[in-house]
């Protein structure tokens, strides 16, 4: 009787279909990603509106200040009068003027005398906050020579 | 002399995948751990120059069109006003304010009104989402069927604050 011969010999997967999955995921995780919104914090829930849509030219100078509720994992507030994040503190908006004054001091540093008038003071506020804490924290941005402003807000999709 | 048979043996060289296959997969697994599903965030820009006279306004023709938000003390909004009219505190105020505003700009884009200015007066607890909403009102309105924004009023201030209740 004739024994068929079985080859156990070392046999390579095709790797073909495999690489392009991944050059696929690779591609989507790349564009999807976006480094921009990195200084966005994720403890401030922006209030949401149709109209807020993405700047189509971008500040050539910009201050990004969170200002919010400091909030457990539930969401709950921890502390009823809202701060603004900076630097990992929580500071206070009447405490405010010496880290605006040394935001100040590294912006003429870095650029010049003249950058002051071209920064964009970008309040990314709680929707709970009170208007007068926000109103109050622009004034404090105003005397420390910051004279432009926007206010944000998600996109809401419908 | 003896020719090498070039065409069979270039057609056994083999590329080394697997050096490739470990850069791709810790690329890969870096922007997926630093992908963030957030939504896109928009800007609302506000005029507020520093050091602006108080009766800066007094020389342009057009009036301000002055919006205010009454509000009680835990925030919550009362009274939506534009001029001395009260339009409501519910959603359908802010859709009266949008198309209050159209009628007295004229049209979108309207250059004749161009440079009219709203001044919000929002009480010190009002809520900020509410000025949001009411900036958002003044400033346009979107339309789904055309997925375009028809622009009202670019130019938005904010009257002095209010003292706490």
């Amino acid at each position: 009787m004739k024994t068929r011969k079985i080859e156990m010999g070392f046999t390579e997967p095709d790797m073909t279909p495999m690489i392009d999955i991944v050059f696929q995921l690779l591609t989507f995780f790349m564009i999807a990603i976006n480094f921009e919104n990195t200084k966005a914090d994720e403890r401030v829930k922006l209030p949401r509106d149709m109209l807020a849509k993405p700047p189509e030219v971008k500040p050539e100078h910009e201050l990004v200040l969170n200002f919010g509720f400091e909030r457990d994992k539930e969401g709950n507030k921890k502390n009823a009068v809202p701060t603004v994040f900076y630097n990992e503190r929580y500071v206070e908006v009447g405490q405010l003027t010496p880290d605006l004054e040394q935001e100040k001091r590294v912006m003429e540093l870095l650029h010049g005398k003249e950058v002051i008038d071209k920064v964009t003071v970008l309040i990314r506020a709680d929707s709970e906050v009170p208007t007068g804490l926000v109103q109050q924290l622009i004034k404090k941005c105003q005397d420390n020579g910051f004279s432009k402003f926007s206010l944000r807000a998600t996109a809401e999709e419908k | 002399m003896k020719l090498n048979n070039r065409s069979s043996s270039l057609s056994k060289v083999e590329i080394p995948m697997a050096p490739m296959i470990d850069i791709v997969f810790q690329l890969l697994i870096f922007f997926m751990l630093n992908l963030k599903i957030i939504s896109p965030e928009g800007n609302f820009n506000i005029n507020l120059p520093v050091n602006a006279p108080a009766n800066a306004q007094q020389d342009v023709a057009l009036p301000d069109i002055k919006v205010g938000l009454r509000s009680d003390r835990d925030g919550n909004l009362v009274q939506l006003t534009l001029g001395g009219n009260n339009l409501g505190n519910d959603n359908a105020a802010f859709d009266r304010l949008n198309a209050e505003i159209l009628k007295l700009i004229g049209r979108p884009g309207n250059p004749a009104t161009a440079q009219i200015e709203v001044e919000l007066d929002a009480d010190y607890e009002c809520q900020y989402k509410y000025v949001v909403k009411a900036i958002s009102r003044c400033t346009g309105r979107f339309d789904p069927q055309t997925q375009t924004i028809a622009r009202y009023v670019e130019k938005i201030k904010f009257a002095p604050p209010h003292k706490p209740k």
